[in-house]
């Protein structure tokens, strides 16, 4: 069976996390992706760990890897002529272009819809910028750090009223990086979608700033609402749903509705203190939270994590353990369901990956490749597919165009 | 003026809660008619949650969270317990592209919903169910609540203070992270029906979607078969790269003085060198204390101090500001007020969507985060009242009469 998007064609400028997930969640279902990396170095990812041992090696980052696989890798300075004569080339026969190149350095290299659409009007070009392409912040410069704080959610994460001394906490990774990307995945489909019924070819820009600011679940209507500022600060109304350590780990405890507490009440074999009046509901048990506290992380300390889950989903209580990694490599649950995939890399060895975030009935996520090394289909993308003479490789090679 | 991309795109939407609306709004904001089948027995838990207009509920139509992400959509209220309501679903599906739910496992079947049932009624339905465990696994009748899939999918061990315990995220991540997920595989199956005639059943789980988004801490221990450590706002690559306390601005809520920072990534040596001279001590640019990422990184908490003894007497969006034009990342920490009034690039770019509602009147919205040049889109109305579109659908959708519709009133099926 083929993949939702088989026959989709797409080509992708991309460093880092945003546009490559994005094309890695088009790759993953089929569609042809053509990677376009800088001749030389590459993209950064490749310089970003983990690396086998921890030793830095441009073929041999997991971040690259994962991001990368199904895809093919040609290299390409597209601020040369030349090389922009070829990216105009594979555009011409893509469906969609996806990029994340900072909208200064599209200005200098004379990236634009426009150009790209002269000779392939179907064209869906894909833009994802930090702060998108227009407006007083358009040129300023960004990592995954201010682009988390760009967007609202950093803010909100910290240790809490008990220590306003520590400032707002990063999450970790790189997800304002994988949330521009789903969201960009979205509106290019949004586009090719509408392509497919008539359309015609165009431009989407993406804000990662704006995908942020976009779900900030309820806080940022505190202000518009009731004046309030949500803060790392602020208490929580209802308790208890705090991480707390257990022997063997930690645990997150979560007792949202009143029979919940109840059954959790019950799982602790009804402690005396569970009945005073101060802890009668979720509300109470939010304002007396520093007394409750003591009696739950005493409680908790007593027990094993995978045991206390369990007992407490039996219970229908959400509790949920903090897992580890090896924690998700190791669930039977996970194990089951077959999501880590196997790739086997001819660098950088065989390795267990993040797999299938959705599975397809009709039309399965497959892995087909691994990711390229740097500029591994240069000969087959520029000469087999474009129709380069070797001897022209040759010169782009040797002038440092390819 | 071009049609959206998704005019004509019908959505029947079984979801509530937080993950299932933001994958519809994502439809929605597309152009789809999206359909949210509510029920007034048992209503959407966001429509009875804060931020209420002016800190007053005022019922199921006053939420701000359910109106954040229910935008541009339509509500039918039915009582499945009462004769006909069924029905009036079964018709609906009919009648729709795809149908979108985020129950527990088995509920919809239970209902006479579920995609075997539904196929027959419309073979070339596309339906997604959004869960947190998935459909399949020993755990798949496991209770997930927003909060608690942030641990479960790893992200709380990975981020916390250095030397600290696992922190959250702030925020339920995986419910958005998982409804824009499932809005692309909707799009995709779309696209496959578009060119096949053939639609599917795709089962989405919130955990493994998370899990997708966290390769670096995953492949860690892959590779290794180390578990990362907690460092707290650093980065392994860059330094200085964290957030600063900045001067306290003069805004006090509830007695207490709101803090403020601002975020700070040098992005290499030359970066580091351009920072130092913006703060005024151009000589530790060179300095070996502090010239290449190693020393930095060496000699953190004193590099640290010294970028923070600057930012103390800056405010943060003034911090911001100067580092930018020095050409280093930096941004202030943006909390709601900020982005709601003083972010002057989300003004210009008209991204806020203010549309009058007939309870809570004219409040800012987060609007589209993208754009497109052939099709422009807006966020079309205010999110919905429960069953505000009820008789409009039944009539105009289903082609139901007028004395159908009292029929099913009656009955209790509508509400």
């Amino acid at each position: 069976m083929a993949g939702a998007l088989a026959g989709l064609k797409v080509v992708e400028i991309g460093e880092l996390v945003s546009a490559p997930y994005a094309a890695k969640l088009m790759a993953d279902m089929g569609a042809e992706v053509i990677k376009v990396e800088r001749p030389g170095a590459g993209d950064a990812a490749r310089r970003r760990g983990p690396f086998p041992a921890g030793r830095p090696d441009p073929e041999k980052s997991g971040l690259f890897l994962y991001l990368n696989a199904n895809k093919y890798g040609v290299t390409l300075d597209i601020a040369q002529p030349e090389g922009f004569e070829l990216l105009e080339a594979l555009a011409a026969g893509a469906d969609v272009l996806i990029h994340n190149i900072w909208p200064p350095d599209m200005d200098r290299v004379g990236l634009s819809f426009e150009r790209l659409a002269r000779r392939n009007s179907r064209l869906v070009m894909t833009s994802i910028a930090p702060f998108g392409l227009r407006g007083p912040h358009r040129n300023w410069r960004a990592e995954e750090l201010t682009v988390w704080a760009s967007g609202g959610v950093c803010v909100l994460n910290g240790a809490g009223p008990n220590h306003p001394e520590l400032p707002p906490l990063k999450t970790y990774g790189h997800p304002a990086g994988f949330q521009a990307a789903a969201h960009a995945a979205v509106a290019a489909m949004g586009a090719v979608f509408a392509r497919l019924r008539g359309g015609r070819g165009q431009h989407v820009e993406v804000s990662a700033q704006e995908c942020l600011v976009s779900q900030n679940e309820m806080v940022f209507e505190y202000w518009p609402y009731m004046g309030v500022i949500a803060t790392r600060l602020g208490r929580k109304p209802l308790q208890p749903m705090e991480t707390m350590r257990c022997k063997d780990g930690w645990i997150y405890i979560c007792c949202v509705e009143e029979h919940q507490w109840r059954n959790f009440v019950a799982l602790m074999g009804n402690p005396e203190w569970a009945n005073e009046e101060i802890f009668a509901d979720r509300l109470k048990r939010g304002e007396n939270w520093e007394a409750l506290e003591i009696f739950l992380r005493e409680w908790v300390a007593q027990q094993s994590v995978l045991d206390l889950y369990r007992r407490a989903q039996e219970r229908r209580v959400p509790f949920a353990p903090v897992s580890t990694m090896g924690d998700l490599l190791n669930s039977e649950h996970i194990r089951e369901r077959g999501f880590f995939v196997e790739i086997a890399h001819p660098l950088a060895g065989t390795y267990k990956y993040p797999g299938a975030p959705l599975k397809y009935g009709a039309t399965p996520w497959q892995i087909r490749m691994p990711a390229p090394t740097l500029g591994q289909h240069n000969e087959e993308i520029f000469g087999q597919r474009l129709g380069l003479a070797s001897e022209r490789l040759e010169q782009l090679k040797a002038r440092g165009v390819i | 003026m071009a049609t959206a991309p998704l005019s004509g795109i019908r959505i029947a939407d079984f979801t509530w809660v937080w993950a299932g609306p933001y994958c519809t709004l994502q439809l929605a904001h597309l152009g789809a008619d999206v359909i949210r089948i509510e029920t007034a027995t048992r209503p959407c838990v966001t429509r009875m949650l804060p931020p209420w207009p002016d800190g007053k509920p005022a019922g199921l139509n006053s939420s701000g969270y359910y109106n954040q992400y229910n935008q541009g959509k339509r509500s039918v209220a039915l009582n499945f317990a009462k004769p006909g309501a069924l029905d009036v679903a079964r018709r609906l599906v009919a009648v729709s592209d795809v149908v979108v739910n985020n129950f527990a496992h088995g509920v919809m079947d239970r209902l006479g919903l579920g995609y075997e049932q539904l196929r027959e009624i419309k073979s070339d339905i596309i339906m997604i169910s959004l869960s947190g465990y998935g459909d399949t696994g020993p755990y798949r009748d496991y209770v997930a609540y927003g909060p608690a899939q942030v641990p479960l999918c790893g992200l709380s061990a990975l981020t916390g203070y250095i030397g600290g315990p696992p922190m959250h995220a702030g925020y339920s991540y995986a419910d958005p992270n998982g409804g824009v997920h499932g809005a692309f595989a909707i799009l995709t199956a779309l696209y496959h029906r578009e060119l096949t005639g053939e639609g599917q059943y795709i089962d989405m789980s919130q955990w493994e979607c998370a899990m997708a988004v966290l390769p670096e801490g995953i492949m860690e221990y892959t590779m290794n078969g180390r578990e990362p450590q907690r460092i707290g706002n650093r980065d392994p690559w860059m330094a200085p790269h964290g957030i600063f306390r900045c001067r306290d601005r003069s805004v006090k809520v509830f007695g207490v003085t709101i803090d403020q920072f601002v975020a700070i990534a040098a992005s290499d040596d030359a970066a580091w060198r351009r920072l130092a001279a913006a703060i005024g001590r151009p000589e530790l640019g060179d300095d070996p204390k502090f010239a290449t990422l190693a020393a930095r990184k060496a000699n953190e908490d004193e590099l640290e101090s010294i970028v923070e003894a600057w930012t103390l007497e800056q405010s943060a969006p003034a911090a911001a500001h100067i580092l930018q034009q020095a050409g280093i990342a930096a941004f202030v920490v943006a909390d709601n007020k900020y982005l709601s009034e003083e972010d002057e690039h989300l003004k210009v770019r008209d991204y806020f969507v203010n549309l009058p509602h007939p309870v809570v009147g004219t409040r800012q919205h987060c609007g589209i985060p993208w754009q497109m040049s052939a099709t422009p889109l807006a966020v079309r109305a205010p999110a919905p009242l429960l069953g505000q579109h009820t008789d409009e659908v039944l009539t105009a959708v289903l082609g139901l009469s007028a004395s159908e519709i009292a029929t099913l009133r009656a009955s209790g099926a509508l509400e």
